[in-house]
């Protein structure tokens, strides 16, 4: 559960955003522009925390007032294998390092709900963490990292786990919303393993990056899953993927390649984290990512 | 009667106050006695600070039959005794001894060598041995087992369905001044061995924390599905291997204190001796997923979308109907989780023990529901069946109402235009 430090919302001085040039961070500098919150944002381009250098350039950047929102990962796409893993825990041990060395106000670490034992049908935050996913396993472990050093150095750190994120931007093209928005305008086709029975919560990625403020406001500590309480099956997904693009797609039922699982949220720590907490609705959600989507391809 | 047939009660919390006065009722004389001074005037003046349907009734009418005394040296007139103090429990729902170890000692450096002493205060297995060992020589030591019900106390201390008692060595005879004492509640008597009785008052309460896990599973499901949780419970009340009184109706999980002490009992336990009591984890997590209900009902109704500007109303604070504790109380959890919002609550007779700034409590449910944005019953008190949908529609703002226990008429409010939420349905 999260405990906010700040019962008044009030926000940090300054908020350095790492992983800056990523589907999350995007949205999240959007989301601070909104609230008029100064921020820093940095990208591997310019501050690779692969690399054990990354400590000293960062020390040079973070200031004792600032708040750090570290968005940093290789995610699936780039590889599921032990040397993306090791690269993913790398990352861990040099922030881990650099929170050792400099000080500041917070730290918000977005982790992934790929930590949870993926056997479980409803989860909470204190459900078991129990994965054999390289991925998770990462930031499983980036998160022990981040919270020895934060204990250490005394700054609270909230850890959110995102379900499956979606919106315009995502470049993942993972199985779910964007996959379905995309290949339906592109092919005019969604394909679903099996009838598409697995019931997934699937969150904007704006409520994602408005909860990530909420941590900032509040200097929220503890755990906290990113998501909206109310899960679909793939097939639903699709029907509203078609609905909302208003097209004629067709369905394609591939076989499975494993057995059917569900995955729900019992949101009652978000909620009182957070009760008034708005996630969009998964309709509104596709109706704008499928416009935004459909505007970029016609544009192209 | 002689002075040595007087039966003596030491701790008169909630325990000792029934079961005292069960004993009026079944014509004994009765020597009750508390430490407290103040209390054992006040219950000398029939000031009960519990509530107990039937307990001012018994008392008018048996009360003579019991007197209140501050000295333990008078508990040396008693042949039988029975120590009666309820064992309160912490946050994390153990026990805490060291007031019952004290009033022990007290007790039996005060009775006659050859009193009988009977504790009847929940105790863990394992306590009774330990403590016959240490007890003065010719004091016989019972364990009587408890198994009252908060809000049916006084009904089940005079008529109890059975009596369990915990013995040195159950293959004895019970003496004849505690049997002529039991047979007097004309019920089965079930001696036993400590430890048994010690661990059937936990196997009792683990059942019944199945039934109600169970409930609340199946009536969630229920929720999702379409299904009517009120439809299948008569089915299952006319399986004889379910029976009539079972803890069907679905609720907020469990609370009260006994329950879930028993629970973490049985799971130390279980540690300790390498058993597998994961049920019992299983158990206490679902209880505090069925807590947490009537949050999940109202964020998904939108109702908590503006914490500053709206009120909530909320009817009961006790754990259950018919007490004035709110130990463990789902009511008292949900005004802790949502400390932003000002609340409106009223019960008929528990009140809020500690601070929360944003709660005003009303002295009537209408009172309570004046321009709220949403109505929570959160305890199943009768009172409130009583009142119809159009009495709050004219005095609430909002349009949400959350019943768990299904206590309003739900077809009226539902036809006078209200959201109605409810469990099992």
């Amino acid at each position: 559960m999260l405990v906010h430090q700040s019962t008044t919302a009030a926000g940090p001085s300054r908020v350095v955003v790492l992983g800056a040039d990523g589907f999350l961070a995007s949205e999240l500098r959007r989301t601070l522009d909104g609230a008029r919150q100064v921020h820093r944002a940095i990208g591997s381009r310019e501050v690779d925390l692969i690399e054990a250098s990354s400590v000293e350039r960062l020390a040079g950047i973070v200031q004792p007032d600032d708040a750090v929102v570290i968005t940093s990962a290789l995610t699936p796409d780039k590889g599921r294998d032990p040397a993306t893993l090791l690269k993913n825990l790398r990352m861990g041990e040099n922030l881990a390092a650099l929170l050792n060395r400099v000080q500041c106000a917070h730290v918000v670490y977005i982790s992934s709900d790929g930590v949870y034992d993926s056997r479980l049908s409803l989860v909470s935050e204190d459900s078991p963490c129990e994965t054999g996913d390289l991925y998770a396993i990462a930031h499983l472990v980036r998160e022990k990292m981040l919270l020895q050093a934060c204990q250490r150095a005394g700054i609270p750190l909230a850890i959110l786990r995102p379900c499956a994120i979606y919106g315009a931007g995502d470049t993942h093209n993972s199985y779910g919303p964007n996959r379905f928005i995309r290949t339906a305008l592109k092919d005019g086709k969604i394909v679903l393993f099996g009838g598409g029975e697995e019931r997934r919560d699937h969150i904007h990625v704006r409520d994602v990056a408005g909860l990530t403020l909420l941590c900032l406001l509040h200097r929220s500590a503890g755990v906290v899953n990113a998501v909206t309480g109310r899960a679909w099956s793939f097939r639903e997904v699709a029907g509203k993927v078609i609905a909302a693009l208003g097209q004629p797609v067709a369905i394609q039922e591939l076989p499975r390649s494993g057995p059917v699982t569900h995955r729900h949220y019992d949101i009652a720590a978000l909620i009182r984290a957070f009760p008034g907490f708005a996630p969009m609705s998964l309709d509104d959600g596709l109706a704008e990512t499928g416009g935004a989507m459909r505007a970029k391809a016609n544009s192209v | 009667m002689t002075e040595a047939s007087t039966i003596g009660f030491a701790g008169l919390s909630h325990l000792g106050t029934i079961y005292s006065m069960a004993a009026a009722a079944r014509s004994f004389t009765v020597l009750a006695f508390d430490e407290r001074r103040e209390l054992t005037k006040e219950l000398g003046m029939r000031q009960f600070p519990i509530v107990e349907p039937g307990l001012e009734e018994t008392a008018r009418e048996h009360g003579g039959r019991i007197r209140y005394t501050s000295e333990a040296q008078e508990l040396a007139g008693c042949g039988l005794v029975f120590i009666t103090l309820d064992v309160a429990t912490n946050e994390s729902n153990t026990s805490d001894l060291a007031p019952l170890e004290a009033l022990i000692e007290k007790v039996s450096a005060s009775i006659r060598s050859d009193a009988l002493l009977a504790i009847m205060s929940q105790v863990p297995p394992g306590f009774c041995r330990s403590l016959s060992a240490r007890l003065p020589a010719g004091l016989q030591l019972f364990h009587q087992v408890e198994t009252l019900i908060f809000g049916n106390a006084m009904e089940r201390a005079i008529h109890p369905e059975r009596l369990i008692v915990g013995c040195a060595d159950p293959a004895g005879e019970l003496p004849e001044r505690y049997r002529r004492y039991l047979d007097a509640f004309d019920c089965p008597v079930l001696p036993m061995r400590y430890e048994s009785a010690e661990l059937c008052k936990a196997a009792i309460n683990c059942f019944l924390v199945s039934s109600v896990t169970t409930s609340n599973t199946l009536a969630e499901i229920c929720e999702r599905i379409g299904a009517d949780w009120s439809e299948i419970v008569p089915a299952l009340r006319l399986d004889k291997r379910i029976g009539p009184h079972a803890y069907l109706s679905p609720g907020l999980g469990i609370a009260g204190g006994n329950l879930e002490r028993d629970l973490v009992t049985v799971q130390r336990l279980a540690a300790e001796n390498g058993c597998d009591a994961r049920v019992v984890t299983a158990w206490q997590e679902k209880s505090r997923h069925d807590r947490d209900w009537v949050l999940r009902v109202l964020f998904g109704a939108g109702a908590l979308a503006r914490s500053g500007s709206v009120s909530l109303a909320v009817w009961g604070l006790a754990y259950k109907a018919g007490t004035h504790s709110t130990r463990n109380s789902p009511s008292l959890a949900l005004l802790d989780a949502l400390p932003a919002y000002s609340f409106r609550a009223y019960d008929p007779v528990a009140k809020i023990d500690r601070e929360f700034p944003a709660v005003r409590q009303c002295g009537s449910a209408l009172e309570a529901a004046e321009g709220a944005a949403a109505l929570i019953v959160m305890t199943p008190w009768n009172e409130f069946s009583g009142i119809s949908a159009g009495e709050v529609k004219a005095r609430m703002s909002g349009v949400h109402i959350v019943d768990p226990y299904r206590v309003l008429d739900g077809r009226a409010f539902r036809e006078s235009g209200f959201e109605y939420h409810c469990r099992g349905a």
